[in-house]
């Protein structure tokens, strides 16, 4: 299965993933998340996974059940954790503690490994006990979300359940947090075998562009986001207005709507609006399972844009590097880790910065090609899921290791 | 740590299998780095000032050492100037301490001491640099570095040099930058292997004259090709290079 990553994925990183393979085989390591389905989380256990489990390591991933009120709970953590003022009782909490309880129960514990994923199950630690047979295994917390500036309550609850743990992994080193636990930076990254990111052909290509109705015939700015105001689309629309004043171009804002964001609608209909009925503005609202659409619209485009006003870590820009497109985007979250200014695409800070990087980039055809290669390579080198994996499997052997800095295998 | 070179003093233009079976193979190796957070984080100059003093060594080599790692030329040298350029905006203070070289000092806590007598300098000299904007801080990491033989090794000059244009950059990282730290004195693993297993001191000493900080990995790669080409030719032309 690691063969289908071969000239794909740097070999460095498929040749430690072997190694550390070889050196944990036989070995177990359990996954526990929230859902099986869509996320970035559940994209990476879904190749994981399996591809350990053909190296030697018994990897397993089980998925924790709750109730509505549980995942309207969960909910409020999550958006609490990236700043957001929720309301919680304690009644609330009682009921996240006893839903991780009741799961458990019903999940064996005894693996060398045990990677918890984000806040919804994270007091599974306070269980891990609860069977009596279980192994004295290493107990990691993943968090996948931006929790640079939580809130503090919500913080404090949390993090007595994550003190217990054996080490915390954040993506971004400005998430992590003075914990008197051991603490590892591992970035998101994306599947270059996935529906959003293989290869498509050009006619996979050109039926889906005729379907939107998109005319070729003019440079196309494309912001893939979901309408969310942090995704600055109103201010996507200005920096357009800007160049078009110099350029012909087409822009594209393409999305799917939020399900569980109650203003995502209110958003559509705002930046809808203000595009007042442009011909050379084409707002998508797409399915969230429009994979290949997306996949489309940004090999079709000529220059992507991410000018979000806050972002986590903002893996469209990594999906358009990929695709070989310069990327515009706002020094927010994790998009500076990505885009390297001036190399593989620009980080602006305004409307009018992003409007004069626009126009620089489809002023320079030959520049726009050696950005999008760089662009490629460095994705190539950075956020592919294989790195993802050996980091995992690093951080597991670095554990195992403990107090070591250097290792030879 | 050592890479496996047994000193060898024929030179390579003596012929004869049983010369040939006395070179010591060149075995490239690679390695990853795994980052660590430590939990901190300076959001003015004093602080960073503060915290380089308690930062432990794993730290100061990430920031400092590691620094080519990320693949790709910066502004400046190192993480430490790299922030003071970019986010303090103290661009004097970012150029002094891009002019740290890390592998002129002994141990890591010399490094450590020149970054805190630079900073002093400034602090000293210069009015107060004002507070990062939220987001900008100075983030403290270090590193667990994993190696790994890359399944790769080779007897002759000409051998490495196919080797060298296929290699994986994070192998050309590991002969090229982390050898210094490992032999000391500005050599690396490429040319001391060159100089002592196969006795072309020559071509070891153009190896080294290339400037590490001035390069991403993948020109350094580039530079070495072309300097050990020309000898590969010349050995095979049997004219001097």
């Amino acid at each position: 299965m690691i063969n289908q990553y071969s000239g794909i994925a740097p070999k460095r990183d498929l040749l430690l993933i072997q190694k550390l393979c070889e050196k944990l085989k036989g070995k177990s390591f359990l996954h526990v998340s929230s859902t099986r389905t869509g996320g970035g989380v559940a994209e990476i256990l879904n190749r994981m996974i399996p591809l350990l489990k053909t190296l030697g390591i018994h990897a397993q991933w089980k998925v924790i059940e709750g109730d509505l009120e549980f995942f309207n709970m969960t909910k409020k953590i999550h958006n609490a954790m990236q700043g957001n003022q929720e309301d919680f009782t304690e009644k609330m909490w009682q009921h996240y503690l006893a839903v991780n309880r009741s799961n458990a129960e019903n999940i064996n514990f005894n693996a060398n490994a045990i990677l918890i994923h984000d806040p919804q199950p994270a007091p599974m630690i306070k269980f891990k006990n609860q069977k009596s047979k279980s192994k004295n295994g290493i107990w990691m917390w993943r968090c996948h979300i931006d929790v640079a500036n939580p809130v503090t309550s919500v913080w404090i609850n949390l993090k007595k359940y994550i003190e217990r743990y054996d080490l915390a992994i954040f993506s971004v080193a400005k998430f992590s947090k003075a914990l008197p636990i051991n603490e590892f930076i591992i970035t998101p990254s994306i599947d270059p075998l996935s529906e959003k990111n293989r290869d498509l052909t050009g006619k996979e290509i050109e039926k889906i562009i005729e379907k939107f109705k998109i005319p070729r015939d003019k440079p196309i700015i494309l912001q893939v986001s979901r309408f969310d105001k942090f995704k600055d689309q109103i201010g996507v629309i200005d920096a357009y207005r800007i160049v078009k004043k110099y350029n012909e171009c087409r822009l594209i804002l393409a999305g799917s709507p939020a399900s569980d964001d109650p203003e995502g609608e209110a958003i559509f209909t705002q930046v809808s609006d203000y595009a007042n009925n442009d011909p050379d503005i084409h707002i998508l609202l797409l399915p969230p399972s429009s994979h290949k659409e997306i996949n489309a619209l940004q090999r079709v485009a000529d220059v992507l844009l991410q000018k979000s006003l806050k972002e986590g870590f903002g893996l469209t820009v990594s999906e358009a590097m990929w695709k070989e497109k310069p990327v515009i985007g706002s020094a927010v979250g994790g998009i500076p880790l990505q885009i390297v200014h001036g190399v593989t695409g620009f980080i602006v800070y305004s409307i009018e910065g992003a409007a004069f990087r626009i126009r620089q980039v489809l002023n320079n055809p030959d520049m726009a090609k050696r950005m999008g290669q760089k662009g490629r390579e460095y994705v190539k080198n950075n956020f592919l899921i294989t790195r993802q994996i050996r980091d995992y499997l690093s951080v597991w052997y670095a554990e195992e290791h403990k107090g070591m800095y250097v290792m030879e295998l | 740590m050592l890479p496996e070179i047994i000193f060898c003093t024929e030179r390579l233009s003596t012929k004869g299998r049983r010369l040939e079976d006395k070179i010591t193979s060149f075995e490239f190796k690679q390695c990853v780095s795994i980052v660590k957070s430590t939990g901190k984080k300076a959001s003015h100059l004093r602080e960073l000032r503060e915290l380089i003093s308690q930062s432990g060594d794993e730290t100061i080599f990430h920031h400092t050492y590691q620094y080519f790692l990320k693949g790709h030329i910066l502004e400046y040298t190192n993480d430490f100037a790299q922030w003071a350029g970019e986010s303090l905006e103290e661009r004097a203070l970012a150029e002094r301490l891009s002019n740290i070289d890390p592998y002129t000092f002994k141990a890591i806590t010399d490094v450590k001491r020149e970054l805190l007598r630079v900073i002093d300098d400034y602090l000293k000299n210069f009015p107060e640099p004002r507070d990062v904007l939220a987001g900008n801080e100075f983030y403290f990491n270090e590193t667990i570095t994993l190696i790994f033989p890359v399944g790769v090794k080779v007897k002759s000059l000409a051998e490495f040099l196919v080797a060298l244009t296929h290699i994986d950059i994070a192998s050309v990282y590991y002969h090229f930058y982390e050898a210094r730290i490992r032999l000391g004195e500005g050599v690396d693993d490429f040319s001391r292997w060159i100089e002592v297993s196969l006795g072309r001191k020559r071509l070891a000493e153009s190896i080294r004259m290339i400037d590490p900080f001035m390069h991403s990995i993948e020109k350094i790669r580039g530079h070495i090709t072309e300097i050990v080409e020309k000898y590969v030719k010349a050995d095979m032309e049997g004219v001097e290079a």
